[in-house]
């Protein structure tokens, strides 16, 4: 019973990209469309650019930038969030703030960015470090706040310092919250980074994705998409398990992403 | 059924002794199984055989987890019984209806509604006119003592107004049959006993068929013609007690009066017998 | 008293932006950063409010709107649709459980050149690909809402008679409520986002298309001002989805 519900669970993402590339497939056969390859031509032309070179290396790049992004903002996103959650005073500052620059779309900062520090690497690990911080601030917040007072006072008896409840017993009780903001943050990375590459036109996977566009090249147009797809649903599900593991105690979740941005 | 008392008996005369006094509710060896994990159920309810005449306040009175909350679900028709079957009024109960009303000790009341329209939900899915349903309910309303309130929202309303409202919206369709689960399980004591009292005489207007779960003894014996006792593990009936008691019965009066004292004191020593045999199993 | 806090909180929250702006200023003024990279912000501020006033700009807010309303209309139709009927039929989530556990990880927007290809450069492929990024919080929150919604609500209107077929939009629907806003308010910052991407990446107008023009031409204030309009306008439907919400759900508690 249990033993082919836990198949099921394991299967069925599976299942379902086998009957989307089919949809595809037959959606493509009855449009004939010339923009419109089918799942299949798509899928042949995936091994061509992780062949080659120059293509790989740029999509690695593009990776690169984006660990490196996603790893400060959460360096810098966690403790904020938590500090804003537990003091009203630090909530009342920035949480303004955080709300004007929630509808700025980050990757539109790229020309802006590219002006003052060049289309070097600097500018995009920025922006993507931007596009992180918000939704992991946003979690972090909230995980913090929801911490029980009489927790806290529990710890205060115990003889804990402000900071040492702060790291001992909020960043633990906050911890199933702040992991979903990650995992909207990371989803969120890639995102910025394909975006703010599609924009600067200058290198990288959305770069690659674009310039197939430009010269006709449809196969690699859909190849690049399948590549992409696949980094975000592999990202996701990895995540997913480390999640899992490290907040075993807490109410089972939704095993799929819950808030967004 | 009270104020015409004459003309049901010539009905019940006219019609041949065909089913002398059928119960209202009827529930035949009843079992209930739960799956609490994969390789582990549960038996809730084990061969539950009871009939409940019309009429009767009857209590179902029992430790939490001994299934009382289940038995009452399976009468409400929202749940269905794993083996046996629940009639009322001769027919298998297959799901929830207006014949019978509950009223959960959780309140369940629409957040999104008003008092007047909680309470007005019932008639108005009944078919009853707008104007008709309105002027039903504010009377509803008024009887349960939250003239005023009508247009409050429930989150506005403390708990003991929130089940207040809740009763009303029950009584709103005529139910023939009460079922309450728990009701004042989550009030404070003042509270539960105005709200017994108020219950009380609400029930002595028209005498509907009440079923009514507690796990506190007060309250079964105080309100009820008969308690069911039930035991857990598996969820069994112990015993039925006929609660022979005059109506009206007035809370401060009962209090002194050694055949109330009796019948509580009584149906303690019970539970306490059957605790000290479990520990020592 | 508290009305004293609130203002505290809010003198407090101004502080930052100030700093911000003031020292955007400071930067200019000791000639830190040239002013052709950063133009000073009252030079800004009252660019936009000039741009503001002419017609060509405002057809350029709404040609944004139209796409952002659009996608986001799409968007809640779709999610908060499919969201119910997942919740409500075990047969039905058995399908679209794995299918969102793929597609919500998805970056949509590495489907739009296919969505170029497939819907042409006009208004259709702007709007599907916002309608595509909103989508999946208003879904999941809808599901998450109407699954959680509490079983005795549902009982009690199935006992005072409401047939099973209308649970679902007399019990369900009203009861997930605040969720479904919830999501809807993600979705909405998301369409906001994304109708400016897409402009950005792709347009003949909007105010993606205005950021993109003034960074060809290195025409840094123009490129200031509408950033600043989206972030006004994502302000502003913010505040009035804010407000719908309140009504929406004054029996609630802790809405």
């Amino acid at each position: 019973m249990t033993w082919s519900a836990a198949i099921g669970r394991r299967v069925a993402p599976l299942l379902a990209c086998v009957g989307l590339l089919a949809a595809w497939q037959v959606a493509a056969l009855a449009l004939k469309n010339d923009g419109f390859p089918t799942a299949f031509e798509a899928m042949r032309a995936v091994p061509a650019i992780l062949g080659d070179k120059e293509a790989l290396i740029n999509i690695l790049a593009s990776l690169r930038r984006m660990t490196i992004g996603f790893a400060a903002a959460v360096a810098v996103s966690i403790p904020l969030g938590l500090l804003m959650g537990r003091s009203r005073a630090v909530a009342a500052f920035f949480n303004p703030l955080l709300m004007v620059i929630y509808p700025v779309p980050k990757a539109a900062l790229m020309p802006i960015i590219m002006l003052w520090l060049g289309v070097g690497d600097i500018a995009k690990t920025l922006v993507i470090f931007l596009g992180v911080s918000l939704p992991v601030i946003y979690h972090s917040f909230e995980g913090a706040k929801a911490v029980e007072e009489k927790m806290l006072w529990s710890g205060a008896a115990m003889g804990l310092s402000s900071v040492q409840r702060l790291v001992r017993i909020v960043l633990p009780a906050a911890m199933p919250e702040i992991l979903t903001g990650c995992r909207t943050g990371l989803v969120l990375a890639l995102i910025t980074m394909i975006t703010s590459e599609m924009i600067a036109r200058q290198s990288g996977a959305g770069n690659i994705l674009f310039n197939a566009l430009d010269m006709g090249q449809y196969d690699t147009v859909f190849a690049m998409i399948i590549i992409v797809g696949a980094m975000g649903i592999g990202l996701d599900a990895a995540f997913e398990k480390v999640r899992a593991r490290l907040v075993r105690w807490s109410e089972p979740q939704f095993d799929i992403p819950l808030s967004f941005s | 059924m009270k104020v015409l008392p004459s003309r049901s008996s010539e009905i019940m005369a006219q019609v041949p002794a065909q089913q002398p006094a059928t119960a209202m509710i009827e529930i035949d060896r009843v079992s209930q199984i739960f799956q609490t994990s994969a390789r582990k159920d549960h038996l809730a309810l084990s061969d539950i055989s009871l009939a409940i005449e019309e009429g009767a306040f009857v209590s179902i009175l029992g430790p939490s987890g001994c299934g009382k909350s289940t038995l009452l679900y399976i009468v409400g028709g929202f749940v269905s019984p794993t083996s046996g079957s629940a009639k009322m009024k001769g027919k298998t109960i297959t799901a929830p209806g207006p014949d019978r009303g509950p009223v959960f000790q959780e309140f369940a009341l629409f957040p999104w509604k008003t008092v007047l329209g909680n309470v007005m939900y019932g008639p108005r899915q009944q078919g009853v006119r707008a104007t008709e349903a309105e002027a039903q309910s504010r009377a509803l309303i008024e009887m349960v003592g939250l003239k005023g309130y009508e247009n409050f929202f429930p989150k506005e309303l403390s708990g003991g107004m929130k089940q207040r409202v809740a009763l009303a919206r029950t009584l709103a369709y005529h139910p023939e049959v009460l079922l309450m689960d728990e009701p004042f399980g989550a009030l404070d004591a003042h509270t539960r006993t105005r709200l017994q009292n108020d219950l009380l005489n609400i029930w002595e207007r028209d005498r509907k068929t009440v079923l009514f779960v507690t796990h506190s003894v007060d309250e079964a014996v105080f309100l009820s013609d008969k308690v069911v006792m039930m035991s857990r593990s598996p969820g069994r009936i112990r015993q039925v007690i006929d609660i022979d008691l005059p109506r009206p019965r007035r809370r401060t009066e009962l209090l002194l009066d050694p055949r109330y004292q009796k019948y509580v004191v009584d149906i303690e020593r019970m539970f306490d017998d059957s605790d000290e045999a479990g520990a020592n199993a | 008293m508290k009305s004293r806090a609130l203002s505290m909180d809010v003198l407090l929250g101004l502080l930052p932006i100030a700093l911000l702006i003031a020292l955007w200023q400071g930067l200019v003024s000791f000639g830190v950063a040239p002013v052709a990279l950063l133009p000073p912000p009252g030079f800004v501020f009252t660019r936009l409010l000039q741009q503001l006033a002419t017609a060509g700009f405002q057809q350029e807010i709404i040609a944004t709107l139209f796409r952002l309303f659009a996608g986001f209309l799409i968007a809640v139709a779709l999610g908060v649709g499919i969201g119910m009927v997942a919740a409500a039929s075990p047969a039905i989530n058995r399908v679209v459980r794995p299918l969102v556990r793929v597609l919500a990880p998805l970056p949509k927007v590495a489907l739009y050149p296919a969505l170029l290809l497939l819907l042409g450069f006009s208004h259709e492929s702007k709007i599907a690909l916002v309608a595509a990024d909103a989508l999946f919080p208003i879904l999941l929150s809808t599901y998450y809402g109407a699954s959680t919604v509490e079983q005795k609500l549902i009982w009690s209107a199935m006992a005072a008679g409401t047939p099973r077929r209308e649970i679902l939009l007399k019990v369900v629907l009203p009861a997930a409520m605040p969720s479904i806003l919830t999501g809807c308010r993600i979705g909405l910052v998301i369409s906001c986002i994304v109708v400016f991407l897409a402009e950005m990446i792709t347009s003949t107008d909007g105010l993606g298309h205005v950021l993109i023009t003034a960074a060809r031409t290195f025409q840094a204030v123009d490129m200031f001002v509408p950033l600043i309009t989206i972030s006004l306008l994502g302000l502003i439907l913010n505040a009035l989805l804010q407000a719908a919400r309140s009504y929406l759900l004054r029996g609630f508690p802790e809405a």
